[in-house]
């Protein structure tokens, strides 16, 4: 079955609340949200979620690279057959393509690997889970303290605490980090498992200082400690810190794992959907890192909707060993979702795994337009060169 | 008619949300969009999504009030009662529903077209509440957060309500028989305010939820402005669907 069209959405839903952390502050959703359609009229949506700070991409810039440089030569293509090709067909379907300025493309190429990937599954009735099976029913979500004050933090700790999240992730790196996280930990108690994440704020001698003064209050990891390319400190901060390591910033490819494998610079892997340039991508590196015995947490991106989330909950409920996985905040943080059914997790943060067509989620496209600030529309025949 | 109870710890609890209240009240009015409202400064546009996103916040009113009956505790129940049947127009002066007033307002604003979208959407605002996985343990902790919203709406509108109505009649030229909703949930309104305290108190109280639990969920359900959110944030259409 060929594509046959695409609509390129660039959102804009608000956020409840601001989220700050060392390297952003966030206000609004800007995903990219890509609906393509089969020749049988069925539809199927992906999302990327840009973000300058990690891949180097920009809305402006996906949405250039998307109509530009990708559909060009996707128009018309024939989608792979889920059953027969599995799921690196979807991601060879994609051009290897460049751009300049950007670490990999890789928000550009989670919106449209996502989007024929629930397009030819939708088209046949069948699930993501029948290329990546779950290996859990349930997923326990943690929840994720956002920088600001100390007293706002400890707050938002208590507040996770009343909804019995077990995990919970603590913004560090913008100010006085131990009386933070002494603050938090207050206010959690002995029993929830504290991660930080400095967002590549740090260097080495502040990460050594931070983390030795914090580890008695009991820190399960540290996620990018230290700026992206910094390799030999994160081995050496591996080496020399009670706390373990994880990388977030400094993974964005495949070669960016192998790198960070060889190097045993590492403890654990951040994998998000999104920055990691799709499904079939994550599950690679999920794949590596179960090799070197590397733990996994499936992450996400801030201010995702409801289409990354369900990829972010497939990858998680398919991953062989699971540490910790987030995202899934709907309307905890976005003043409305895309989905007909909420992802929201509930209480104790568990959400069950999907089960429906395609990503498991039904897409409300009046709603990608009410919130689109740009809408691009792409058809075979008027794009193939 | 509602008697006086409480305890010192109701008090200082009271006096917490009284307090939350007041700066989401304030947050509200000191926000941008709200002063151009009130300015003059708001584009129709504006106006007119703001008017939008009202009637879709409020349209369906009497089923939330109705789920607070529900689990209202007995103390609260007949007052509880006497609100639902106000806003169905039984017990109210005017005997209109308070849903309807709202359709003549966008009647008048020019967005009848729009309404069956916006009541729509409103009832999908709804399903969508009905269908999220709940946060809390038990509906008693459900229970409390929607009462805290419902309340902190009264508590709002009973601040703001005349200066919304000043603000559409005088820049939006809309006419007084028109903006009767809002003179229903303005100052005349905030013995309803002043109830809602105290059935918050009632409510605690009576399911037995520890007071730092229930700082915890009212504190939650406040964390976000929903004034902001459900008049400014959310985009309600103001022009009928294409398709």
């Amino acid at each position: 079955m060929k594509l046959a069209a695409a609509t390129v959405y660039a959102v804009d839903i608000p956020f409840t609340e601001t989220f700050t952390h060392s390297a952003q502050v966030r206000r609004a959703c800007d995903s990219v949200v890509v609906r393509v359609v089969n020749e049988e009229g069925v539809a199927g949506f992906g999302e990327g979620a840009p973000r300058p700070y990690v891949t180097g991409e920009t809305p402006d810039s996906v949405l250039k690279h998307l109509v530009g440089d990708v559909w060009p030569s996707l128009a018309g293509t024939e989608l792979p057959n889920p059953v027969e090709d599995g799921l690196a067909a979807f991601d060879a379907v994609i051009p290897e393509t460049t751009v300049a300025g950007v670490i990999a493309p890789n928000a550009a190429r989670c919106a449209l690997e996502l989007a024929t990937l629930d397009c030819a599954l939708r088209s046949t009735g069948a699930s993501v889970a029948l290329l990546i099976p779950a290996r859990r029913s349930t997923l326990t979500y943690g929840g994720v303290i956002t920088a600001g004050d100390d007293e706002a933090a400890a707050r938002r700790a208590s507040q996770m605490r009343s909804v019995g999240l077990d995990h919970v992730k603590l913004k560090v790196g913008t100010g006085n980090d131990v009386e933070r996280v002494r603050a938090v930990r207050e206010a959690l108690g002995p029993d929830v498992s504290l991660r930080l994440d400095a967002n590549g704020g740090w260097d080495l001698e502040q990460a050594l200082t931070v983390l030795n003064a914090v580890a008695p209050f009991g820190i399960d990891v540290v996620e990018q400690p230290l700026p992206r390319h910094a390799l030999a400190d994160l081995k050496a901060l591996r080496q020399e810190c009670a706390v373990p390591v994880m990388a977030d910033e400094s993974l964005v490819t495949l070669e960016d794992a192998e790198m960070l494998l060889s190097a045993e610079a590492v403890d654990m892997f951040n994998i998000r959907v999104s920055k990691c340039g799709g499904l079939f991508r994550s599950t690679e590196m999920v794949r590596l890192a179960a090799q070197a015995g590397v733990g996994v947490q499936v992450g996400s991106q801030v201010g995702e909707t409801a289409i990354l989330s369900a990829a972010g909950r497939h990858l998680a409920a398919w991953a062989p060993e699971l540490a910790f996985v987030e995202g899934s905040y709907g309307t905890l943080l976005l003043a409305e979702d895309v989905s007909v059914e909420p992802v929201r997790f509930g209480h104790r943060g568990r959400a069950s795994v999907l089960t429906g067509p395609g990503l498991g989620i039904e897409v409300v496209e009046e709603r990608l337009r009410r919130y689109a600030k740009r809408v691009v529309e792409l058809l075979a025949e008027k794009t193939r060169p | 008619m509602a008697t006086e109870r409480g305890s010192a710890n109701d008090g200082a609890m009271r006096t917490t949300i009284e307090a939350a209240f007041t700066a989401q009240v304030d947050e509200l009015t000191s926000s941008p969009p709200f002063r151009r409202l009130e300015s003059g400064e708001a584009s129709a546009k504006e106006y007119d999504r703001f008017i939008a996103n009202l009637i879709r916040t409020h349209a369906r009113s009497p089923q939330l009030v109705a789920f607070l009956y529900a689990l209202a505790p007995p103390d609260a129940r007949e007052d509880v009662l006497h609100n639902l049947l106000e806003e169905l127009g039984i017990e109210d002066e005017s005997g209109e529903p308070h849903p309807e007033m709202l359709k003549d307002l966008a009647a008048s604003a020019g967005l009848y077209g729009v309404l069956p979208e916006l009541e729509r959407l409103a009832t999908e605002d709804l399903r969508a509440i009905a269908s999220q996985p709940l946060l809390y343990a038990t509906l008693k902790e459900v229970g409390l957060a929607a009462l805290c919203e419902v309340v902190a709406f009264e508590y709002m509108l009973s601040r703001v309500a005349s200066r919304i109505e000043a603000a559409l009649e005088t820049h939006r030229g809309l006419p007084p028989q028109a903006l009767r909703w809002f003179h229903h949930h303005s100052e005349v309104d905030i013995a309803h305010a002043e109830q809602g305290l105290r059935h918050i108190d009632d409510y605690v109280r009576y399911y037995g939820l520890a007071e730092a639990e229930a700082q915890g969920i009212i504190e939650l359900t406040l964390q976000e402005n929903v004034f902001v959110r459900r008049y400014f944030a959310q985009v309600s259409p103001t022009t009928p669907s294409a398709t």
